[in-house]
C-alpha cells in the first residue's frame, strides 16, 4: 500500500530556494497536511510529489517505487504515479459538461462506455451532484464545482489524493461543510490524502499528521495535538493556535535538573519541566496558550484590560501586564470595562520554554510563583 | 541516509531528457531556430548589404567589383548636398510630418467618437459605431484612391477630372489633392477606428465609480473629463498614438497614391525608388533607419505603458455610468457624425463602383458608362493593358486565386505558429528561452513592411538564395514572418487566460500532449484562435508594400496588379479591382463571423 517517502528533496527556482533538503515520510492511509504561510514551499512540495514539478535534487518514493531520483535520473510523469490531484481553482474544463469532466480521465484509460457510465453515476451519487450531470461548470455554484472536481479526481480511484488548498475559494459555512465531507471521504475511500493549506484550523481538524513548513524548511512534522501542545520552536508556536500563544519574555536566574528559577513580568517564578533542562541560561521566552492564562481571583499577576472580545461561546480578553500584551480566554460571555485591573495566573503543565536566541523549545512544564 | 547531488552537476543526458520531456521546450527550441534563420539572418544580410557594391548602377558608378566593401552609400546619402536632401532628409521629414499629423488626427477623431458613443446619450449609436469601424477593414490605400477619385482635377497632377470638379465645377488646389495634407487626412482617418476601438474599450470598461466619486466631490463634467477621465485613458491614448505614428511613418501605399503625382516622397516610397533606380545600398540604409525608428517607438511605448499600466485596470463591477445629456446639441451632433462616417465608409464604395464603369474619367453621364472594365470581352481601345474586363480576364483570376491561396497558406502557418508560440511561451514563462522566442516573434513588427521586403529582396538576390527570387514561396515566407507578431501576441494572450491547472488536470490522467491541445486548450479558446487565423487572411488580402518588390511580375497578385493599373493609368480597372478586394474582405469577415462569432473588428457597440 502507498507510503510516500521524500529524501533530501530540494527545489530551486534560479537562486531562490523553494524547498530545502526535505525529508518526509507519509504513512499509508494517512491524512497529511502541509501547513505554512504563503510562499513556504508547501504547494511546491505537493507538486513535486505529484510530478507536476521537477525537484532540483533528491529522491521521492511512492509505494516503494522511486518516482523521482536525481541520482539515477528517474522522473516518472504524473500519470505513472497513480495519483489524483485536486486543484485550488478546481480546473474544471469549461467546455465540458459535468459528466464529460468526470468521464474524461476514464476515457483516457480506455474504459468502455458502460463501465464509465457506471463509475460516473457512482461518483455523482457519492458527491450528491446527480442533478447537475448535464450542466457546464459555469452554471454551477462554487461548492458544486468543488464537488465535481472531487468526483473527477476520484474517478480513476487513485491510491493517493493530493489537494492544493481545495477549500480556500469557498465561503466560511461551505468550507466547514466540505471539511466534514472530506474527512468522511477519507475514511470511505481508504486512500492516502496529502493536503495543502495555510489555514491552521483546517490542518488541526482534518489531519492525522501536520507537516509545518516555513521558507522552504520543515519546522515540525507531528500529529496536530502534538504540534499544538509541544511546538518545536517559536515559529510553530506562533503559527498554530488561535488566539495566538502568549510569549512572555523571561530571564533565567539559576537552573538545575528539571527546575529553573526565572524572573518574568517583575515576578520571581519557578519552572518545573517534565524532563531535565540542559544548561539553559540568559534570555528565554515563556510560551503560554491563552487557555492556560485564566483570570482567577487569587492569581499572582495583575493585568489591565485593554479590550474584550466576546464571541458567544468564549471571550478573548486582551490585557497589558508589565509592559507586555497578553491574551486570555474565558469560557462563556463576559464583558469587562476598559482598564479594569484583573488577577491572572499561569496554570497547567504544558507551558513551553523557548531559548530566545535560537527560538527552539527547551522544555515543557508548569510555572509556580 | 541517502546521498544526493545537485541536479546541476548531473550528467547532461539526464538534464536533456528532462528538458525534452516537455513539449513546450521542444516548441521553443524549434521556433528559436526558425526565427533566427528567418528574421535575424536576413536582417544581418541587409546590414552587410549597406556596405557592398551591387550589380548595375552602383558597379558602373563606382567602378568597383560587385560585393566589394564600400562606405560610398553612406557618404552619398548623408553628404548634406542636394542628393541627400532630396533622397534622404526631405523624405524623412515628410514621413515624420505624416506620422505626427495622422497620429494626432486619428486620436482626435477616434477619441471624440469614442467619447460620444460610450459617455453621451447620442442618437443612432449602433449605426455610427458599426459604420465608423468599417473603413478599418478596408486597405488604407482605398481611402487614398477615393480621395484622388473625388478631388483630382484639370489643374493638378495628371489632369484627370474627379467627381468634385465634375459635379460642382470646383478645382481644389494642389496641396489639397496631393502631398502631405491628404496623406495625413487619409492615414489619420484610416486609423481613427483603431483609436476608437482602443479608447472606447477603456472608456466603456472603466470603473464608473472613479467618475462618480468625482461627481460626489462636486466636480463638474468638464473638470471630471480633464482631471479624471483623460489621465486614466492617457496611457492608452499614448500607446494608440505611437501605433498610428509608426504605421503612418512606414506607410507605403498612401504616399504612392497621393505623393507620386507631385513627386512628394516619404522614406518608404523613396526606398523603393532608390532600389529600382539601382541604388540598392542607399535603399537598405533607409530601410535600416526605418527599423531603428520602429525600435525607438516601441521602446517609448513600453516605457510609458509599462510604467503607467496600472491606470487602466478595469473592474467593470460598478453599474453603467450616467450618460452625459447632449440636450439641444444631440441631433445636430448625431447628424454630423452620421454624415461624416457614412461619407468615409460608404462613399468610397460608390465612388469605386462609379469609376469602374465610366469610359472617360470625369464624365458621369449615363452615355459615358460601360461595363467593359468588368465584363467586356474584346476592345481594341484598351488592348495595351488588358484585353478583357476583369471578371472575364484570366490574368485577373489567376492573380486573385494566387492572392487567396497565399492568404490561406499564410493564415494556416501564422495562425498555427502564433498559437503554438503562445502556448510554449506561456508554459515556460520567465525562462530565458521563452523571453527570447517571444521577442524574436515580435521583432518583425518593428520593421516597416517595405524595409522587411527589402531585406528579403537582398536575400533572394544574393548568390546562395537565387532559387527564392520571384517565387510563391518567398511571398509565403515574408508574409508569415511579417504577420507573426500579432498572431503570437494574441496566442500569448489567449493562453494566459487558461490557468495551467486546466492542462495539469489532464496531465494527471495521462492525456498525451496532442490530445490536451486538441480536446482541451483549443476548444476553450476557440473564438480567439479563429481570430488568430482570420487576421492574417485579411492582412494578406490587402497587403501591397510587402509584396511589391518580391513578386516576379506586377500582375502576379491582385493587389500588386492594382498598383500597376494605377501607375499605368488604367484607373477604371484599378477601381474595379479595389472594389473586388473590399468585397472579398467583407465576405471573409462576414462568413467567419457568422460561423464562429470571431470578428476582425469587435465593435464596442452603442
Amino acid at each position: 500500500m502507498p507510503e510516500i517517502i521524500l529524501q533530501h528533496v530540494t527545489k530551486r527556482f534560479d537562486k531562490f530556494v523553494a524547498v530545502q533538503d526535505l525529508d518526509l515520510q507519509i504513512q499509508d492511509r494517512g491524512f497529511i497536511t502541509l501547513l505554512g504561510p504563503s510562499g513556504c514551499g508547501k504547494t511546491t512540495t505537493l507538486r513535486m510529489i505529484a510530478g507536476l514539478e521537477t525537484p532540483t535534487s533528491g529522491r521521492i518514493l511512492i509505494d516503494g517505487t522511486p518516482v523521482f531520483d536525481s541520482e539515477k535520473g528517474i522522473n516518472l510523469p504524473p500519470n505513472k504515479r497513480d495519483i489524483g490531484f485536486l486543484f485550488q481553482n478546481y480546473a474544471l474544463w469549461p467546455h465540458m459538461t459535468v459528466y464529460e469532466n468526470i468521464a474524461f480521465g476514464l476515457e483516457m484509460l480506455k474504459w468502455d462506455k458502460a463501465r464509465i457510465r457506471k463509475r460516473v453515476d457512482e461518483l455523482l451519487a457519492l458527491l450528491k451532484i446527480e442533478q447537475f450531470e448535464k450542466r457546464y461548470p459555469a452554471e454551477l455554484s462554487g461548492g458544486q464545482q468543488q464537488r465535481v472536481a472531487i468526483a473527477r479526481t476520484l474517478a480513476p480511484s487513485p491510491k493517493v489524493l493530493f489537494m492544493d488548498e481545495p477549500l480556500s475559494n469557498l465561503d466560511a459555512k461551505l468550507r466547514q461543510e466540505m471539511r466534514t465531507e472530506l474527512k468522511r471521504l477519507h475514511s470511505d475511500t481508504n486512500s492516502t490524502f496529502v493536503y495543502v493549506t495555510h489555514d491552521q484550523l483546517e490542518a488541526m481538524t482534518l489531519s492525522t499528521k501536520v507537516c509545518l513548513m516555513d521558507t522552504g524548511v520543515l519546522q515540525q512534522y507531528a500529529p496536530p495535538l502534538e504540534i499544538y501542545g509541544h511546538p518545536a520552536n517559536l515559529f510553530v508556536a506562533e503559527f498554530v493556535g488561535n488566539p495566538t500563544m502568549n510569549f512572555i519574555p523571561a530571564t533565567v536566574k539559576s537552573a538545575s535538573g528539571n527546575r529553573a528559577s526565572l524572573s518574568l513580568l517583575g515576578h520571581d517564578a519557578t519552572f518545573a519541566a517534565k524532563a531535565p533542562l540542559d544548561g539553559i541560561k540568559g534570555d528565554v521566552v515563556l510560551g503560554v496558550r491563552p487557555e492556560f492564562l485564566p483570570i482567577q481571583p487569587d492569581g499572582p499577576l495583575r493585568g489591565k484590560t485593554y479590550s474584550t472580545l466576546p464571541a458567544g461561546m468564549e471571550t478573548t480578553v486582551k490585557l497589558t501586564c508589565g509592559g507586555a500584551m497578553l491574551t486570555s480566554v474565558v469560557f462563556g460571555c463576559v464583558d469587562y470595562a476598559v482598564d479594569t485591573e484583573l488577577p491572572l495566573s499561569i496554570v497547567g503543565d504544558n507551558i513551553a520554554l523557548f531559548d530566545k536566541a535560537s527560538g527552539k523549545s527547551v522544555g515543557f512544564g508548569s510555572v509556580t510563583f | 541516509m541517502v546521498h544526493t547531488r545537485d541536479l546541476r552537476h548531473e550528467p547532461w543526458r539526464y538534464r536533456l531528457r528532462a528538458f525534452v520531456s516537455k513539449p513546450a521546450n521542444l516548441l521553443l527550441v524549434f521556433f528559436l531556430i526558425v526565427l533566427v534563420v528567418l528574421s535575424l539572418l536576413p536582417m544581418a544580410t541587409m546590414l552587410s548589404n549597406m556596405f557592398t557594391v551591387h550589380v548595375g548602377t552602383e558597379k558602373k558608378l563606382l567602378r568597383l567589383p560587385v560585393d566589394s566593401t564600400t562606405l560610398w552609400h553612406f557618404r552619398k546619402l548623408f553628404a548634406g548636398d542636394e542628393w541627400s536632401q532630396v533622397n534622404f532628409w526631405q523624405p524623412l521629414w515628410n514621413s515624420l510630418i505624416v506620422a505626427l499629423g495622422s497620429g494626432i488626427l486619428g486620436i482626435a477623431v477616434g477619441g471624440t467618437v469614442a467619447w460620444f458613443i460610450t459617455r453621451s446619450d447620442l442618437k443612432c449609436k449602433k449605426f455610427i459605431s458599426a459604420v465608423f469601424v468599417f473603413p478599418y477593414m478596408m486597405p488604407a490605400w482605398t481611402l487614398a484612391l477615393f480621395w484622388t477619385n473625388m478631388f483630382q482635377n484639370s489643374q493638378v497632377g495628371g489632369g484627370n477630372i474627379g467627381m468634385v470638379e465634375s459635379i460642382f465645377g470646383v478645382c481644389m488646389p494642389e496641396w489639397f489633392v496631393y502631398g502631405l495634407f491628404p496623406m495625413i487626412v487619409v492615414t489619420g482617418l484610416h486609423y481613427s477606428p483603431f483609436a476608437y476601438l482602443l479608447i472606447g474599450g477603456i472608456l466603456k470598461n472603466m470603473d464608473a465609480t472613479l467618475e462618480e466619486s468625482a461627481t460626489i466631490l462636486k466636480a463638474n463634467r468638464a473638470t471630471i473629463i480633464r482631471r479624471v477621465t483623460i489621465p486614466i485613458v492617457m496611457p492608452a491614448i499614448l500607446s494608440t498614438f505611437l501605433l498610428i505614428f509608426s504605421s503612418g511613418f512606414s506607410s507605403y501605399t498612401v504616399p504612392v497614391f497621393l505623393g507620386s503625382a507631385v513627386k512628394c516622397y516619404t522614406l518608404s516610397t523613396k526606398m523603393r525608388a532608390l532600389i529600382q533606380a539601382g541604388y540598392q545600398g542607399q535603399g537598405y540604409i533607409i530601410a535600416f533607419v526605418s527599423i531603428l525608428l520602429g525600435c525607438l517607438i516601441l521602446g517609448v511605448n513600453q516605457h510609458f505603458t509599462g510604467k503607467r499600466k496600472s491606470f487602466t485596470t478595469v473592474t467593470g463591477k460598478s453599474g453603467q455610468v450616467s450618460l452625459v445629456k447632449l440636450r439641444k446639441a444631440n441631433w445636430p451632433i448625431s447628424i454630423v457624425l452620421i454624415i461624416f462616417t457614412a461619407f468615409f465608409a460608404i462613399m468610397p464604395l460608390i465612388s469605386f463602383a462609379l469609376e469602374s464603369v465610366i469610359r472617360q474619367p470625369g464624365n458621369y453621364s449615363l452615355s459615358n458608362m460601360t461595363l467593359h472594365f468588368w465584363i467586356g470581352t474584346e476592345d481594341s481601345a484598351y488592348e495595351t493593358g488588358m484585353i478583357a474586363g476583369i471578371l472575364l480576364n484570366t490574368t485577373m483570376w489567376s492573380a486573385l486565386l494566387r492572392q487567396v491561396l497565399l492568404a490561406l497558406v499564410v493564415a494556416a502557418i501564422v495562425g498555427t505558429c502564433g498559437m503554438l508560440i503562445g502556448y510554449a511561451c506561456v508554459r515556460r514563462r520567465g525562462s530565458r528561452l521563452s523571453r527570447m522566442v517571444e521577442s524574436l516573434a515580435f521583432f518583425p513588427y518593428l520593421m516597416p513592411a517595405m524595409a522587411f521586403a527589402t531585406i528579403y529582396l537582398a536575400v533572394a538576390t544574393s548568390a546562395n538564395f537565387k532559387f527564392l527570387y520571384g517565387t510563391f514561396g518567398v511571398l509565403v515566407l515574408v508574409a508569415s514572418i511579417k504577420f507573426l507578431p500579432f498572431a503570437s501576441r494574441s496566442g500569448v494572450n489567449s493562453m494566459m487566460q487558461i490557468a495551467p491547472e486546466i492542462e495539469e488536470a489532464a496531465v494527471i490522467f495521462g492525456v498525451p500532449w496532442r490530445t490536451r491541445m486538441t480536446r482541451i486548450l483549443f476548444p476553450i479558446q476557440k473564438s480567439s484562435i479563429i481570430s488568430g487565423y482570420l487576421l492574417p487572411v485579411i492582412s494578406v488580402m490587402r497587403e501591397v508594400a510587402l509584396f511589391t518588390l518580391l513578386v516576379p511580375y506586377a500582375r502576379y497578385l491582385l493587389t500588386t496588379m492594382l498598383f500597376s493599373f494605377n501607375e499605368t493609368g488604367y484607373a477604371q480597372y484599378g477601381s474595379a479591382v479595389t472594389l473586388l478586394i473590399i468585397l472579398i474582405i467583407i465576405l471573409i469577415n462576414f462568413v467567419t463571423n457568422k460561423l464562429t462569432g470571431a470578428s476582425f473588428d469587435k465593435g464596442i457597440g452603442g
